[in-house]
């Protein structure tokens, strides 16, 4: 076995690690030997706004926690937290932690500033809102440290950047561009990054944002553009959006990275604010399906609109969550199960909303008259079972090339909801009495 | 979490784990295992399927702490035999720099550089980190001798996990499913260490 001596001295003579040539450098500057008991804010390199600092004022400065707080806080109705990135040396994705209301921490998502010239009648931080707090701006140094020193602690896997648009949408891209060009290039970071493109970036700063994000979003905020004019009056649906989102696709096709691979390896998501442009589901099912199929979006998130202090938008409800929620399954059923739109707009009530209610159920009772012989049905079939996933259903196939699946019990073994999905099964020349089918 | 196709690498390092139960379960196809409903082979799934779960779960929450500019360390004490494992994880990801995982009774030190992997069992973490001191301060003189740093990363990122709740979307159950109080613990995770009562270990094998 090796010795503690020589890893010491393999350790030494490392000149370049997973951070870059500097790391070690870095990390030493990064850890000074006093013993301040001072915690109210953590010592590590800050720079005002300004010129780039030297390490050693670096040291000296400190971060400013409400910074921290606040542009943290501009991003917590964003929901996407996946880390997801198929590279060619992909290192696991985690999630590494969750808060209180039950949605993955894994990535540092911040805002690069809070300044903003929008109206968004939803947004705490737009030019409209008369509760705005106070201004605040990360310079690309100093983010850049943070998510290495977060990274490097194992507390994120990566960087999720997103801003307002300052007084100019150019200039705050151009700053988060560079943010993330330190990260990979002078740091070598091998971590995720996620950035937001601000609506109507040029085009040349996407292809510089692609060539060194994992992947990058633009989102819709709504429907269509009558519903946007209904909660921003600054912002333009065609140009501002979807304008950048072909943009970024055709991009995806035409640019290959210095080494040959594809770019931008998890591709593009978008989001919509659910419940604030009074648009119905079925609104957003057409948009959604529009996103998978002409703009080839890899995932389109929801968020239900939570009215903020101050906004246009204050005195409109909440939005409730198991709205966000049916979306979400209405949205697997399409992209993962491959239900087709004919069948999922059973599940739309006559005015285009989802109930409260499972959507898959409502199709099943639409489509599944007659109860499936787990033994014969194909996986399509399978699938359309509540109660039966893609997993399961691959079990299910596997399991009856060997035997019949012959009880409950086997089935419950294999991974299906049994309880859920035995009202539609025909098991063992068995079926459940149909009245628990219609009360599942 | 699901063991898949490690299936064989998972069970190996769960505690109640003997070479006949291996044994029988090299005997077994995984895609067979995958399917099947027979009492043992169900048993096998779930013991790796439990360590696999560790694994997810102590990669996510273990926090790394520098310890001058060539050592992490961090605290580790899981149920399963997966300290190596989670400590090699960590030093592929932190390559050229040594990292010590453990607690008070083991320890494991590894080191990736150029693609190897060098590793080390110890003793206590605390024994381990005492004798990597020494070693670098040997080999590298006193003006890079490693002390414990005062940088207070996890200050910040307490900062920033308490901007990210929102609490009209609270759902404790959720939290605590993702988060299990014992995973929590077996990591040394702050948000537990803060409420939990000190055992005698915290006394006799903590740094």
């Amino acid at each position: 076995m090796v010795s503690l001596e020589k890893m010491a001295r393999l350790a030494m003579e490392c000149r370049f690690d997973s951070l870059g040539r500097s790391a070690s450098e870095d990390a030493a500057s990064l850890m000074p030997h006093s013993n301040t008991a001072d915690c109210a804010s953590a010592k590590i390199e800050i720079g005002g706004c300004g010129p780039k600092n030297s390490p050693t004022e670096m040291i000296a400065a400190r971060v400013n926690e409400k910074k921290l707080a606040v542009l943290g806080e501009g991003t917590k109705h964003d929901v996407c937290a996946s880390t997801f990135s198929p590279r060619s040396e992909p290192l696991p994705g985690i999630c590494h932690a969750f808060t209180q209301d039950g949605r993955c921490v894994s990535l540092f998502k911040t805002l690069y500033t809070n300044v903003c010239s929008h109206q968004c009648g939803y947004c705490s931080n737009s030019a409209g809102c008369m509760n705005r707090g106070q201004a605040f701006s990360y310079t690309p140094e100093e983010l850049a440290r943070i998510t290495l020193s977060l990274y490097r602690g194992n507390y994120i896997e990566g960087l999720f950047l997103s801003s307002g648009v300052g007084r100019d949408e150019e200039r705050i891209t151009e700053k988060m561009i560079e943010t993330i060009r330190q990260l990979r290039q002078e740091h070598c970071f091998s971590g995720y990054i996620h950035l937001k493109i601000l609506p109507g970036s040029s085009r040349s700063h996407i292809q510089e944002a692609m060539m060194l994000a994992d992947r990058v979003s633009i989102n819709l905020e709504a429907a269509s553009a009558s519903h946007l004019s209904e909660i921003c009056s600054t912002k333009s649906y065609e140009s501002d959006i979807l304008q950048r989102q072909r943009y970024i696709q055709r991009l995806m096709t035409e640019l290959r990275s210095e080494d040959g691979r594809a770019i931008l390896p998890a591709g593009q998501t978008t989001q919509m604010v659910v419940g604030a442009g009074g648009e119905s589901d079925e609104e957003i099912f057409q948009r959604m399906i529009f996103e998978y199929n002409e703009i080839n979006v890899k995932r389109t998130y929801y968020s239900a609109f939570s009215p903020q202090q101050g906004t246009l938008l204050e005195a409109r409800p909440a939005e409730a969550l198991w709205r966000e929620r049916r979306l979400y399954q209405m949205d697997w059923l399409y992209r993962v199960y491959g239900f087709r739109p004919s069948e999922i707009r059973y599940a739309f009530d006559e005015s285009g909303f989802l109930p409260n209610s499972d959507p898959k159920m409502a199709i099943a009772r639409e489509f599944l008259d007659l109860p499936l012989d787990p033994n014969r049905a194909s996986y399509q079939q399978l699938l359309r079972v509540p109660g039966i996933g893609p997993k399961s259903a691959r079990r299910i196939i596997a399991r009856r090339k060997s035997q019949a699946i012959l009880s409950r019990r086997e089935l419950a073994i294999l991974g299906v909801r049994i309880r859920k999905a035995a009202p539609f099964l025909k098991i063992n020349g068995w079926t459940e009495a149909t009245l628990e089918r219609w009360q599942a | 979490m699901r063991a898949g196709r490690n299936f064989l690498f998972y069970l190996r390092l769960h505690r109640d784990c003997s070479e006949r139960l291996l044994a029988r379960a090299g005997q077994v196809e995984p895609a067979d295992l995958e399917t099947s409903v027979e009492r043992e082979h169900v048993r096998m799934r779930k013991m790796a399927d439990e360590v696999a779960g560790e694994v997810h779960r102590m990669k996510a929450f273990v926090r790394l702490t520098p310890l001058g500019p060539f050592v992490l360390y961090g605290f580790l004490k899981p149920r399963h035999r997966i300290g190596e494992h989670i400590c090699e994880h960590f030093a592929r990801r932190n390559a050229g720099i040594i990292v010590v995982l453990g607690n008070g009774r083991e320890s494991w030190i590894c080191l990736c550089r150029e693609g190897r992997i060098w590793r080390k069992w110890g003793n206590g973490l605390s024994e381990s980190l005492e004798g990597l001191k020494f070693a670098l301060k040997r080999d590298n003189g006193p003006q890079n001798e490693i002390g414990r740093d005062d940088l207070d990363v996890d200050h910040l990122w307490q900062i920033f996990y308490d901007s990210q709740c929102c609490p009209e979307r609270e759902n404790l159950a959720a939290f605590r499913r993702h988060m299990p109080r014992r995973d929590q613990e077996a990591a040394g995770m702050r948000l537990v260490n803060k409420k939990r009562e000190a055992s005698l270990e915290d006394f006799f094998g903590w740094v």
